[in-house]
């Protein structure tokens, strides 16, 4: 019981990484209506790309690294825009599909040639520190990732319906059409939104780095399904879904690993993303604008 | 032909249909007319099976269609045309009335293999037939997306005819038309009537409604205010307050 | 010269598994389910001939069979999924069948040594062809024989009226249904007949290659597979033939001249392509182009 318990714990603090990308797939899906298959490889990327502050400085602080990994993710979002979604006309949603996978396959590659395919060491804070609660251990660099994860939500939350710019965000996930014509400049919503979510996946990206210790290009596949599979039992398009369906996947995933090793465990997180589309296809939290 | 009895729509707490009673009988042309809003198209949708009913019941030719999907409906025999052209843009004009050739006559008449599978040479004939109604023969390989505007208008009634409906159900097919236009239109339609279709039309543009039904029912609020020949409604003083608002 | 009888097998193959996506794709679903069905073909014909002792030939159509059953049973829950949501859905079945073979063991003893597929260490020994003193162009030519008949099947849909409702329905299935089209009916049979495409497919993989495992059947070969039809056009069967050759003779002539680096320049090249042709290389313009010029020359 108290494997289980603690599998849970383990599981849905790690869940919260989850949720951040899958909130990235879910906002792009929610506002443009479109799937960007490059997201989880530009998380990725962007966490790489944190490792360079170490290259510069050698023995700095992680935090700075997480810094870099945050800023890098932005810069990423918005090259993914610019090549996959800025030029590519509406009418044609296959091209962007296609084009957001050259770009994960491009991302990828990448990776693999600076790293020569070998994975790299992520620094972690409090990874010595293990608080108790009750028979539970809580790892202190989980909770941390937890910790900054939520503050990154808690900041997207308040950016989308605090400010401007969120309200046009919303604006043009509802009606991009009548949003243009009230002035809205649909074409800077679409790039604020990528670099938005890029900001959050390049945390995510160094969040996991972090919790695992390491960072490897084969994380990207894993992490790009996961992350759908997140958006869709959270509802394309829902935040809240995303953020709820990210802890439990985490959740889960942990607890099959725990019952049925690491081989099998994938294959049942499939099976519960099934579940889901046979008994509620819409997700968690469905869209409740569903135009396409 | 076709009976709709307490029939309604309900959208949470939006009644976009209510209490509709509307009977058309055979070979009638049927006008059905109203403000912005007034549920029309939502009429059509229940109809043709697009929307679910929220209660009453539907019957066409005696039989209760309310558990049948829209497909075969149409195989029943009720065909539609859409308010803002829905046309297969990315085929050809002969190729969107071929692919709508699926009357049970059309299905009785040729095998499962040779109507999906076979070559053109079967349907040749009808399917020109077809398109010189509506004037579109000689831009048989045109894709439909390349069409003018009247055109396409053309096109949809041909594809919707290309079906052998029993009862056609036209949603706005004047919108958008000149007065030369219309008048070509009031007479495909009278001469659809001589070839045994009963119609149903929707409509706002008053000259080809008012010239052509037998009969006009009036809805407001989906609800039907008025219902009689085109002399009564227009003097009905429930309709002029509905289209304008205020005192009659 | 074997080597470009290695390479026809190769696009022959690919081809194969383009063409699964793009009947699927006509109707409006964009799948990424079809390397799972490939996979299917894949280890129900090597099963067959290497652990039963089977023909090919035979082995080819069952596989054919089990794969389109499989598609058939994806189709029907496929049709509650819509747009977007279908592309994760069967990805993530693509994924699942990947990590059900992972996990698959089924040995048997032949002689001295254990044959079967292992798990992870995957089917190996699959030498029907070698067994059976085949050479690289026999191998070639028997591919293609299927590869060709294939296309001819498809263009055949494509001009008939099927092949037009297949078309209608992936445009506008409100307008579709309108006109008595059987949504149903022509969603999961373009799947089911994507999905036995696919697994013929997949034997011959399976048997030219001689040794499959999971990572045969990833996400890349899935995307592989709807890249082929996207990038080739949705136009006509050539679109997707064309795309392969374009592909992997990139990717093979890439080697050379490239290197390591033609991995990297594939992912380029792909965002590329869709930025300058949105509609795939053989698009309803250069399709029309091309026969006038034919007919032109006809005419002449």
């Amino acid at each position: 019981m108290l494997d289980f318990l603690q599998a849970v714990s383990d599981g849905v603090l790690f869940g919260a990484t989850y949720a951040l990308i899958g909130i990235g797939f879910t906002l792009v899906f929610g506002v443009m209506h479109k799937l960007n298959l490059a997201y989880a490889a530009a998380s990725v990327g962007g966490a790489y790309a944190g490792l360079l502050v170490l290259g510069v400085m050698a023995g700095a602080p992680p935090w700075l690294v997480f810094l870099c990994a945050f800023a890098a993710g932005g810069v990423l979002g918005y090259l993914v825009y610019l090549s996959c979604f800025h030029f590519i006309p509406l009418g044609s949603p296959l091209a962007t599909l296609m084009a957001t996978v050259g770009m994960l396959l491009l991302i990828d590659e990448v990776i693999v040639h600076f790293t020569n395919g070998m994975p790299l060491a992520y620094p972690a804070m409090f990874d010595d520190v293990m608080l108790r609660a009750g028979e539970l251990t809580l790892r202190g660099d989980l909770l941390l990732v937890f910790g900054i994860a939520v503050l990154c939500m808690v900041g997207l939350l308040l950016l989308l319906y605090r400010t401007r710019l969120g309200l046009a965000t919303r604006a043009v996930s509802q009606q991009s059409v009548a949003a243009q014509l009230c002035g809205i400049r649909v074409g800077l919503v679409n790039a604020m939104t990528f670099v938005i979510t890029g900001l959050l996946g390049g945390i995510a990206g160094a969040l996991i780095g972090a919790s695992v210790g390491a960072l490897s290009p084969l994380l990207t596949t894993p992490l790009t399904v996961k992350g759908l599979i997140v958006t869709v039992i959270g509802g394309l398009g829902s935040i809240p879904g995303a953020i709820i369906a990210g802890l439990l996947v985490g959740g889960f995933e942990n607890v099959f690993q725990l019952f049925r090793g690491v081989t099998e465990r994938d294959l049942y997180v499939m099976l519960l993303l099934f579940v889901f589309l046979v008994f509620r296809p819409g997700g968690l939290f469905e869209s409740k604008d569903d135009h396409h | 032909m076709l009976d709709l009895r307490q029939v309604a729509r309900h959208f949470g707490g939006v009644r976009a249909v209510d209490g509709l009673e509307l009977t058309v009988g055979d070979g009638e042309i049927v006008g059905l007319i109203g403000p912005n809003g007034s549920g029309k198209s939502t009429t059509v949708n229940l109809i043709t099976g697009a929307l679910p009913l929220t209660s009453g019941v539907i019957y066409f030719r005696g039989r209760d269609i309310g558990p049948l999907p829209t497909h075969l409906r149409l195989r029943a025999g009720i065909a539609r045309t859409f308010q803002n052209i829905r046309l297969f843009g990315q085929l050809t004009v002969w190729q969107n009335v071929w692919v709508a050739q699926n009357s049970l006559e059309d299905r009785a008449r040729r095998g499962f293999f040779s109507r999906w599978l076979g070559g053109r040479a079967g349907v040749r004939d009808e399917i020109t037939q077809l398109l010189e109604f509506g004037g579109l023969a000689h831009k048989r390989d045109e894709l439909a997306a390349n069409l003018a505007f009247g055109e396409q208008r053309r096109l949809e009634l041909a594809r919707a005819l290309a079906a052998k409906p029993k009862l056609l159900l036209l949603d706005e097919p004047a919108a958008g038309m000149n007065s030369e236009e219309i008048g070509q239109l009031r007479e495909r339609i009278v001469s659809l009537r001589q070839r045994g279709v009963t119609i149903l039309l929707i409509e706002h543009v008053m000259e080809l409604v008012m010239g052509v039904a037998d009969r006009i029912a009036v809805l407001n609020f989906g609800q039907k205010i008025a219902e009689g020949a085109p002399a009564e409604i227009q003097a009905d003083p429930l309709v002029r307050r509905a289209y304008l608002g205020g005192k009659a | 010269m074997d080597f470009y009888f290695g390479l026809a097998q190769l696009v022959g193959v690919h081809t194969l598994l383009g063409l699964s996506a793009y009947i699927v794709l006509l109707t409006g679903q964009v799948s990424l389910a079809q390397a799972g069905f490939f996979a299917v073909g894949a280890y129900t014909a090597g099963m067959l001939t290497v652990l039963a002792g089977w023909h090919l030939v035979p082995a080819l159509g069952i596989g054919a069979i089990v794969s389109a059953a499989t598609a058939c049973a994806v189709g029907f829950p496929a049709l509650r999924v819509k747009g977007l949501m279908l592309v994760i859905a069967t990805l993530a079945f693509g994924e699942a069948v990947r990590l059900f073979f992972f996990n698959f063991d089924y040995q048997i003893a032949k002689g001295d040594i254990k044959v079967g597929p292992l798990g992870g260490e995957g089917f190996r020994q699959i030498r029907f062809f070698p067994e059976n003193g085949w050479g690289t162009l026999e191998v070639m030519l028997f591919m293609w024989v299927f590869v060709l008949l294939v296309m001819a099947l498809l263009w055949w849909f494509d001009r008939s009226r099927y092949g037009t409702a297949l078309r209608a329905v992936g445009e506008d299935e409100v307008a579709a249904q309108a006109v008595g089209i059987n949504l149903t009916a022509i969603k999961v049979s373009a799947m089911t007949v994507g999905g036995a495409i696919a697994g013929i497919g997949g034997g011959l993989y399976a048997h030219y290659t001689t040794h499959i495992e999971h990572s045969s059947f990833n996400i890349l070969v899935a995307t592989f597979a709807l890249a082929y039809p996207i990038v080739g056009g949705l136009q006509s069967v050539f679109g997707t033939l064309i795309a392969v050759i374009f592909v992997q003779a990139f990717l093979i002539e890439g080697l050379r001249e490239l290197g390591d680096w033609r991995n990297l320049l594939f992912g380029a090249l792909i965002v590329l392509a869709m930025n300058l042709r949105p509609n795939g290389i053989l698009d309803a313009r250069a399709l029309a182009a091309l026969k006038r010029a034919f007919t032109r020359g006809r005419n002449a």
